[in-house]
C-alpha cells in the first residue's frame, strides 16, 4: 500500500510536468496559425510598455541610418513631385483627379521587437486596433516587404515576418512576370526561396523580384530581392529559386502598414468563384 | 521571506536580462545566449518539486511573451526544473548538500558547477531547438546550434556567478 501510495505520489509530479509541458508546447504549435491568446504575446499591455521602453533606448543607435534611408526615400518621391518636372507639351490635359480612386492607405509604425534567428520570426509594432490595424494587412518598409499583420491588441500588433515558415506571399520576377510563393527555409536571414516556378520558364539571375499583389494584401510591385541563384529540383519540374532579400531584416525599424481599401470588395466578388467539385 | 524577496528579484532581473539583452543578441549560425537556466538552477535544491515546476513554467512565459516565442522558454524551462532535482541527486557529494546553502560557484567546487550546470544546459539546449525547429530531417542543424550556442552560454553563466553572487553564509 505504501509502495503505491509512493508511486501515485511520485506519477503526480509526471503528470503536473507532462501537463505544463504539452499546455506550453499547445501553446507554441497553435499560435503559428490559429493565434488565441493575448495574454503570453508581446501585445498584452506590461510586456508591449516594457518593449516601448526598451525601443526608447535603442533606436537612437540607429539613428542616423535610419534618417539616411528617410532622407534616399524623400529624394525619390521629391523627383516625382510636379515641381521637379518639366512639361514638355502646352497641350496636355491635367490628370482628373475623379479618375483615381485611392486603394492602398499607409500607416507609419515602428517595429519595437524583432528576431531573426529563430524557425519563425514575428516582429512587434508599436500600432494595434485602435490605430485601424487588423489582421491580415501587409507590412513594407523602404527597402522591401516584411510581412503580414498576425495578432492584434489594442496599441500593438505582432507581424507575421517573411522570417515564416509558411508566409506564402504571391511574389513575380520582374519583367518576365514569373510568379511562385515566397517562402524562407529557416537558415540565414539574408536569403528566401520561390516554389511553383516551372523549369521550363527561363529566368536570369540577377533580376528583381516584386510582388505580384494578387492576394489583397499587397499592391503590386514593392520590391521583394533580387534572384541570386536558381537550381533544379531533382523529380520534379520546377526551379528552386534563392532569392536575396533587399530589406536587411536584422536591422529593421520604420516600417508602413498597408491597409487596402478595397478588400473587402475584392474578397466579396472572390468569394462568389464556385469551389472545384472534387471527384 | 527574505529567500522569497531575494528569489523574486531574481526572477525579474533574470526575465528581463533575457528577454531585454541576451535575446536581442542575435549572431549568425545560430548562437544563442541563454542564461536564464541559472535562476532555476539556483533556485533552493530542497524546493518542493511542485512548487518549482509551477514557478519555471511562469517564468518561461514571462520570457515568451516578451520575446514573442510563445511557450518555447516555458517549455525547456519546465523540463530543465523536472530534471534537476533527479541531477542533484546523481552528481550528490559524499556529505550531501548543506540544508539552506545556495548551489552555486561559492559554496560548491567549480568541477561541481561545471559539469552539473552543464549537463542541465545541454538538456534545456537541446530541448529549445528541437522543439523550435521540429523536424528530423534538420537533426544536424539541431545539434549544430546547441553545440555551438552551449559555450557561449556556459561561460555567461558563470561570470554571473563569480560577479553577482556572494558566499551564502551556512550556521
Amino acid at each position: 500500500m505504501r509502495k503505491l501510495f509512493a508511486f501515485f505520489k511520485r506519477f503526480q509530479v509526471f503528470l503536473l510536468f507532462i501537463g505544463l509541458q504539452s499546455l506550453s508546447l499547445y501553446i507554441y504549435f497553435t499560435f503559428l496559425s490559429f493565434p488565441k491568446t493575448q495574454i503570453i504575446t508581446s501585445t498584452n499591455f506590461v510586456t508591449g510598455k516594457i518593449l516601448l521602453a526598451k525601443n526608447d533606448v535603442t533606436k537612437l543607435f540607429n539613428l542616423s541610418n535610419t534618417n539616411l534611408k528617410l532622407q534616399q526615400e524623400n529624394i525619390k518621391l521629391r523627383q516625382k513631385n510636379p515641381i521637379s518636372l518639366i512639361q514638355i507639351t502646352r497641350k496636355s490635359v491635367k490628370i482628373d483627379d475623379t479618375l483615381f480612386h485611392q486603394q492602398y492607405e499607409y500607416i507609419p509604425a515602428t517595429v519595437i521587437n524583432s528576431t531573426f534567428d529563430k524557425r519563425n520570426n514575428y516582429f512587434t509594432l508599436n500600432v494595434g486596433s485602435l490605430q485601424g490595424i487588423k489582421r491580415d494587412m501587409g507590412v513594407f518598409s523602404d527597402a522591401g516587404v516584411v510581412g503580414v499583420v498576425h495578432f492584434v491588441s489594442e496599441h500593438f500588433s505582432i507581424v507575421k515576418s517573411v522570417l515564416t515558415k509558411d508566409i506564402n506571399i504571391d511574389v513575380m520576377v520582374e519583367k518576365t512576370d514569373v510568379h511562385g510563393l515566397l517562402k524562407w527555409d529557416g537558415t540565414h536571414a539574408r536569403f528566401g526561396k520561390i516554389t511553383g516556378i516551372s523549369n521550363d520558364l527561363r529566368i536570369k539571375k540577377w533580376r528583381k523580384v516584386v510582388t505580384r499583389g494578387g492576394s489583397a494584401m499587397f499592391p503590386k510591385g514593392i520590391p521583394v530581392g533580387k534572384v541570386s541563384s536558381i537550381a533544379s529540383i531533382e523529380g520534379q519540374p520546377l526551379w528552386d529559386v534563392t532569392i536575396l532579400f533587399s530589406e536587411d531584416y536584422r536591422k529593421i525599424q520604420r516600417v508602413y502598414v498597408i491597409k487596402n481599401l478595397l478588400k473587402t470588395e475584392q474578397e466579396k466578388i472572390e468569394s462568389q468563384i464556385p469551389e472545384d467539385i472534387i471527384e | 521571506m527574505i529567500q522569497f524577496i531575494k528569489h523574486f528579484v531574481r526572477f525579474v532581473i533574470f526575465a528581463l536580462a533575457q528577454a531585454l539583452i541576451f535575446n536581442q543578441l542575435e549572431i549568425d549560425y545560430g548562437i544563442q545566449f541563454m542564461v536564464y537556466p541559472l535562476f532555476i538552477f539556483l533556485l533552493p535544491f530542497d524546493l518542493n518539486i511542485f512548487l518549482s515546476l509551477l514557478i519555471a513554467f511562469i517564468f518561461g512565459l514571462t520570457i515568451d511573451s516578451i520575446s514573442n516565442t510563445f511557450g518555447l522558454h516555458a517549455s525547456s524551462a519546465v523540463l530543465i526544473a523536472y530534471i534537476r532535482p533527479h541531477i542533484f541527486k546523481l552528481f550528490e557529494p559524499r556529505d550531501s548538500y548543506d540544508p539552506g546553502s545556495e548551489l552555486s560557484l561559492q559554496n560548491m567546487e567549480f568541477r561541481w558547477v561545471f559539469s552539473v550546470f552543464g549537463l542541465l544546459l545541454l538538456i534545456h539546449h537541446f530541448w529549445f531547438f528541437l522543439m523550435e525547429i521540429f523536424k528530423f530531417n534538420e537533426l544536424l542543424f539541431v545539434f549544430q546550434k546547441t553545440i555551438l550556442s552551449l559555450p557561449f552560454s556556459i561561460v555567461i553563466c558563470i561570470l554571473i556567478q563569480t560577479i553577482f553572487l556572494r558566499k551564502t553564509k551556512t550556521k
